[in-house]
C-alpha cells in the first residue's frame, strides 16, 4: 500500500525551490513594477516605441527562425528517425552539441563564417549579408536550433508503429498513405515541438541581437536587460518582464503539451521503428539533406575552433592565447581567465547537482503518483516559462535586498542556473523513470530487502545512466549560461561566457576568438563524456 | 485443397540479415483456398519468409509468383497480399468499423459497398456491437478478430498470418482458431499461417511445412508429416522421442513409450519430473547419455518421483534415415 503523503513529501523540496527561487520573486517583481507604474503607466511603458519594436523583433526573429529550422530540420529528422545507417548513433550524439553550446559561441561561429573577416565571405563575398543584422541573427538561431528539430522529429518517427506501417502497405496503402495514416503525424508533432522550442529560444534570445545587430534588433529579453542595467528603468523593465511572460505563456504551454504528446508515443524499452537504408531516391535525398545540415552545424563549430587557432588578420596563435591569460586581460575583465573558468566550473557543477537532486526526488514522486504528474510537472517547468533575464532580474530584485550585497551574487547565479537546468534535467530523467515498474522493487522486497535497499538495488541501477546524463547535461547548460549570469554577475564572479562577451566588446578579436575556442572545448569535453558513455539525452 | 495452378509459388527464395542467411533456397507452392501452415521453432526464418513473400523484405535470391506472375519486384501495396501480425496493429484512433473499412476506402469503393463489406466481416468474425468502439476497449482476442476482418476486407489474393494467436489466452485461443479457419474457408481465401505451436499447426492446416534454420525440411498433409517425419529434427519438433544412434535412429511417440519399474528389458531411464496432464501422467526422463525423453501414460506405476529408475519399451517406432541433428 502506498502512502500518498510520503510520496508528496518527496515533492516538497522541489516545490519549495521553485516557489522560493522562481514563483515568489517573479510574482513580487511583477506586483512591485505594476504597482509603481500604475495601470496607465504600465500601458504607456508597453506602448513605448522601443518596447513595441522589441516585441516585434522577438516575434519576427522567433517566427522566421522556427519556420526555417522546422523546414531544414524535418527531412534530416526523418532520415535519422526512420533509417538505420552506419554512424547514426554518433550523429545523434553530435547533434546535441549546439544545444549544449553557449549561445555566444554560436554567435562567434556565425561571425567567423560570415563576418567581415569570415571564412565563407572570404571565398564568397556576396554572402556577407549573412554576417550582420537580422539575417545573421536568424542564421545563428537556425544553426543553434535546427539540431533540436532534427532530434525531436527523429523521436516522433521512432514513436510510430512499424507493424502498423507494414500493415497499411499490405492493405494496399502506398508509402504516401502510410505517411499520412501512420508516421507523418508523429513526425510532424516532433518537428512542431522542435519548432516551438526554436521559437521560444529565438524570440527570447539575448546574445545574438546584442552582438550581431544592436539595439535596433533587441528582442524583448534584451530590452528588459537594457532598461534595467543601461536605461536604469527597473519599473519599466519589470512591466516589460510581465509582458514577456504573458506573451510567451501560450507558446510555452503549447510546447509542453506537444512534448507530452510526443513522449506518449515513446516509452522506455520501445523498439524504435527504424528500417534498413536502401538506395531508393527518397532516403538518398533525405541523406543528402542530412549531410548538408551536419555540414552547417559542423562548419559552425569548425569555424570557431579554426579561428581560435588561426586568428583573423594573420596574428600569431600563441600571442592570442598568451594574451588571454595575460595580466592586461585580467585587468580589463577584473578577473583572470583562469579564475573565470574556475567560477564557471564551480557554478555549473553546483547548479547541476542541485538540478539533478531535485529532478530525481520529484521525478520519483511524479512517477509514483502519475495522476498528479500533469499539474505538478507544470510547476516544475515554471523556470522554462520565465525567461532567463526575467528570472535573473526577479532574483536580483527580490533576494539581494534580503540577503545583502555582493556576497550573495554567487548564490543567486547558482540558483538561477539550477532553475534554468531543472526542466531539462527532469526531461532527461523522465524516460528512465517512466521505465521503472514495481516488479523489480517488489521482487527485492519479497526477497527481504528494506524499502531503502530495494531502491538501491532495484531502482537506482536502472536510472543511474539517466542520472549521469542529466547531470552532465545540466552541467553543460550551466557551463554556457550567459543571459541570467550576465544580469547577476559582478567582476569577482565573472564566468567564461561573460568574460567572452566582455572581450568581444573590447574589440580584442583574437583574444575573444581564443576565449570562444576555450569555451567550445570545455563544452565539447562534456559532450564527449555524454557520447563516450553511450548515453542518450532526451530534450 | 484444389489441384489447380498454385496461387502462390515460392521459388528458391533466400534472404539474409546483413551477412547472416535467414532463408536458404526455400521452395513451395500453395493452392487456391488452401490453408498452409509453416511450422518451425523461434528463429527458423518463418516471419522473414512471410515478410519476403509480402514484399516487406527483399530476397537475396529467388522469386515469388502469384498465379504464375513474378511479383518479386512489385511493391508491397500492389501485391494484393494481406499480412496479419502477432500484435494486431490496429489504428488506435479509429473505431472498429473504421479499421475494417480502411482498405475498402483506400480502394475507393462506394459507400454502400464499404458498408456491405464491413457488415459481412463483422458478421463473419462475430463482432456485432463492437463497431463503434475504439480498439483500446477490446480484449486481445477481439482485436485479433478486428485485425483479420480488416485484412480480409481488402479482398487479398492471399492472407499471411504471423503467429496470430501467440499472445492470446489459452481459453480464447481455441475459439479463435476455429473461427479463423471457418471464416477463411467460407470466403475461399488462401492463407499461410506461421506458428511454432505444433498442435495449432496440425489442427488448422490443409498442409504443413516444417522450417528449420531457413530450410524447408518437410511438406505434406499433417497426418503424412506426422506419421513419416523423415528427419530426426522434424521428429523431435513434432514431439517424438529419438532412440538408437547412428544410422539406426528411430522415433517413438510419447504415448507409445511404455515405462516399467521391474525387469531387465528396455532402455534404462531416470525420471526427472512427473505430473498429471489431464487424465494422463506426463513423465520427463533422461537416458544415461543425457538425452531427454517424454512419456505419456495412464498406467499405475506406483510412486514415480524424480530420481526413480525405470525401463522403457515401445511397440511402435518410425525408422529415420539421419542422425538426431537432422
Amino acid at each position: 500500500m502506498r502512502r500518498p503523503s510520503r510520496d508528496l513529501a518527496f515533492l516538497l523540496p522541489v516545490l519549495a525551490f521553485v516557489t522560493l527561487f522562481a514563483l515568489v520573486p517573479v510574482a513580487w517583481l511583477f506586483f512591485r513594477s505594476v504597482s509603481a507604474a500604475g495601470g496607465a503607466g504600465a500601458l504607456a511603458i508597453l506602448g513605448a516605441s522601443a518596447n513595441l519594436r522589441a516585441v516585434d523583433n522577438s516575434l519576427v526573429q522567433g517566427g522566421l527562425s522556427a519556420v526555417l529550422a522546422a523546414a531544414v530540420g524535418y527531412p534530416a529528422g526523418v532520415f535519422l528517425g526512420r533509417y538505420a545507417w552506419p554512424g547514426r548513433a554518433a550523429v545523434r550524439a553530435f547533434l546535441l552539441v549546439p544545444f549544449l553550446l553557449p549561445s555566444l559561441v554560436v554567435v562567434f561561429g556565425v561571425l567567423d563564417l560570415f563576418g567581415p573577416s569570415g571564412i565563407v565571405t572570404g571565398v564568397v563575398p556576396g554572402l556577407s549579408w549573412l554576417g550582420a543584422g537580422l539575417p545573421a541573427i536568424v542564421v545563428a538561431n537556425l544553426l543553434f536550433n535546427v539540431p533540436i528539430v532534427v532530434l525531436f522529429t527523429a523521436v516522433g518517427c521512432e514513436g510510430s508503429s512499424r507493424a502498423l506501417e507494414d500493415t497499411v502497405a499490405t492493405l494496399g496503402g502506398s508509402p504516401a498513405r502510410a505517411f499520412l495514416d501512420v508516421w507523418g503525424a508523429s513526425s510532424a508533432v516532433g518537428a512542431f515541438a522542435g519548432g516551438l522550442l526554436t521559437f521560444l529560444f529565438s524570440a527570447l534570445s539575448f546574445a545574438p541581437p546584442l552582438l550581431l545587430c544592436g539595439p535596433g534588433c533587441y528582442t524583448i529579453e534584451a530590452q528588459v536587460w537594457f532598461l534595467d542595467t543601461l536605461g536604469l528603468e527597473p519599473t519599466a523593465a519589470g512591466v516589460l518582464s510581465l509582458a514577456v511572460v504573458l506573451l510567451f505563456l501560450a507558446p510555452t504551454a503549447a510546447y509542453l503539451a506537444v512534448l507530452s504528446r510526443l513522449r506518449s508515443g515513446r516509452r522506455a524499452g520501445d523498439r524504435p521503428s527504424v528500417r534498413p537504408l536502401t538506395l531508393a531516391p527518397v532516403p538518398l535525398a533525405l541523406g543528402a539533406e542530412t549531410a548538408a545540415v551536419l555540414l552547417g552545424v559542423g562548419g559552425l563549430l569548425g569555424a570557431v575552433l579554426y579561428r581560435a587557432l588561426a586568428p583573423a588578420g594573420g596574428g600569431a596563435v600563441g600571442s592570442a592565447w598568451s594574451e588571454l591569460f595575460a595580466p592586461s586581460t585580467t585587468a580589463r575583465l577584473g578577473i583572470s581567465v583562469t579564475g573565470a573558468v574556475g567560477n564557471t566550473l564551480f557554478f555549473a557543477g553546483v547548479a547541476a547537482a542541485i538540478a539533478v537532486l531535485l529532478g530525481i526526488v520529484s521525478g520519483f514522486a511524479l512517477v509514483r503518483r502519475p495522476r498528479r504528474a500533469g499539474a505538478l510537472g507544470l510547476v516544475l517547468f515554471v523556470p522554462l516559462l520565465v525567461s532567463p533575464v526575467v528570472l535573473a532580474f526577479a532574483l536580483a530584485e527580490f533576494w539581494r535586498p534580503l540577503l545583502g550585497g555582493e556576497s550573495t551574487v554567487w548564490a543567486l547565479i547558482i540558483v538561477s542556473q539550477a532553475s534554468l537546468a531543472l526542466p531539462f534535467a527532469l526531461q532527461s530523467l523522465a524516460l528512465p523513470l517512466a521505465g521503472l515498474g514495481p516488479a523489480e522493487r517488489d521482487a527485492a522486497r519479497g526477497l527481504g530487502a528494506t524499502a531503502w535497499g530495494a531502491f538501491l538495488d532495484a531502482d537506482l541501477p536502472r536510472v543511474r545512466d539517466g542520472l549521469v546524463t542529466a547531470g552532465l547535461f545540466a552541467f553543460a547548460l550551466g557551463l554556457g549560461e550567459f543571459t541570467a549570469t550576465y544580469f547577476l554577475v559582478t567582476p569577482a564572479f565573472t564566468t567564461l561566457p561573460v568574460a567572452l562577451y566582455d572581450l568581444s566588446n573590447t574589440r580584442l578579436v583574437g583574444v575573444a576568438d581564443a576565449a570562444a575556442g576555450l569555451l567550445l572545448m570545455l563544452s565539447l569535453a562534456v559532450f564527449g563524456a555524454i557520447a563516450l558513455g553511450g548515453r542518450r539525452v532526451d530534450l | 485443397m484444389s489441384t489447380s495452378e498454385p496461387l502462390l509459388t515460392v521459388d528458391r527464395l533466400s534472404a539474409a540479415w546483413g551477412a547472416v542467411p535467414v532463408l536458404r533456397s526455400v521452395s513451395f507452392a500453395v493452392a487456391p483456398a488452401e490453408y498452409f501452415v509453416l511450422l518451425g521453432p523461434n528463429g527458423s526464418g518463418k516471419t522473414t519468409l512471410l515478410r519476403t513473400v509480402a514484399g516487406l523484405e527483399p530476397p537475396t535470391e529467388g522469386r515469388v509468383l502469384v498465379r504464375g506472375v513474378d511479383v518479386t519486384g512489385v511493391p508491397t501495396h500492389r501485391r494484393g497480399i494481406g499480412l496479419m501480425f502477432q500484435e494486431p496493429a490496429l489504428f488506435a484512433h479509429r473505431t472498429v468499423y473504421e479499421n475494417i473499412a480502411y482498405a475498402p476506402l483506400l480502394q475507393r469503393r462506394s459507400r454502400e459497398d464499404v458498408a456491405e463489406v464491413v457488415g459481412r466481416m463483422v458478421g463473419l468474425l462475430r463482432l456485432e456491437g463492437f463497431e463503434d468502439r475504439p480498439p483500446t476497449d477490446l480484449s486481445g482476442g477481439e482485436r485479433q478478430r478486428v485485425a483479420l476482418a480488416r485484412t480480409l476486407a481488402a479482398r487479398p489474393r492471399l492472407v499471411l498470418l504471423d503467429e496470430p494467436f501467440a499472445s492470446i489466452d489459452p481459453e480464447v485461443k481455441q475459439g479463435l482458431r476455429t473461427d479463423f479457419r471457418r471464416v477463411l474457408s467460407t470466403l475461399g481465401t488462401t492463407a499461410i499461417h506461421v506458428t511454432h505451436d505444433r498442435e495449432e499447426g496440425m489442427f488448422l492446416a490443409d498442409r504443413i511445412g516444417l522450417l528449420f534454420d531457413g530450410r524447408l525440411e518437410a511438406v505434406g498433409r499433417p497426418s503424412e508429416v506426422f506419421s513419416d517425419p523423415r528427419t530426426a529434427r522434424t521428429a523431435q519438433f513434432l514431439g517424438y522421442n529419438l532412440v538408437g544412434s547412428g544410422d539406426r535412429v528411430r522415433a517413438v511417440h510419447p504415448s507409445d513409450l511404455e515405462l516399467r519399474r521391474d525387469g531387465d528389458e528396455g532402455l534404462p531411464l531416470t525420471v526427472e519430473g512427473v505430473g498429471p496432464v489431464g487424465r494422463e501422467l506426463l513423465v520427463v526422463l533422461r537416458d544415461d547419455e543425457g538425452r531427454r525423453f517424454e512419456a505419456r501414460t495412464d498406467a499405475g506405476l506406483g510412486d514415480l518421483r524424480p530420481g526413480s529408475r525405470v525401463r522403457a519399451v515401445w511397440s511402435r517406432s518410425i525408422g529415420l534415415p539421419s542422425s538426431p541433428n537432422g
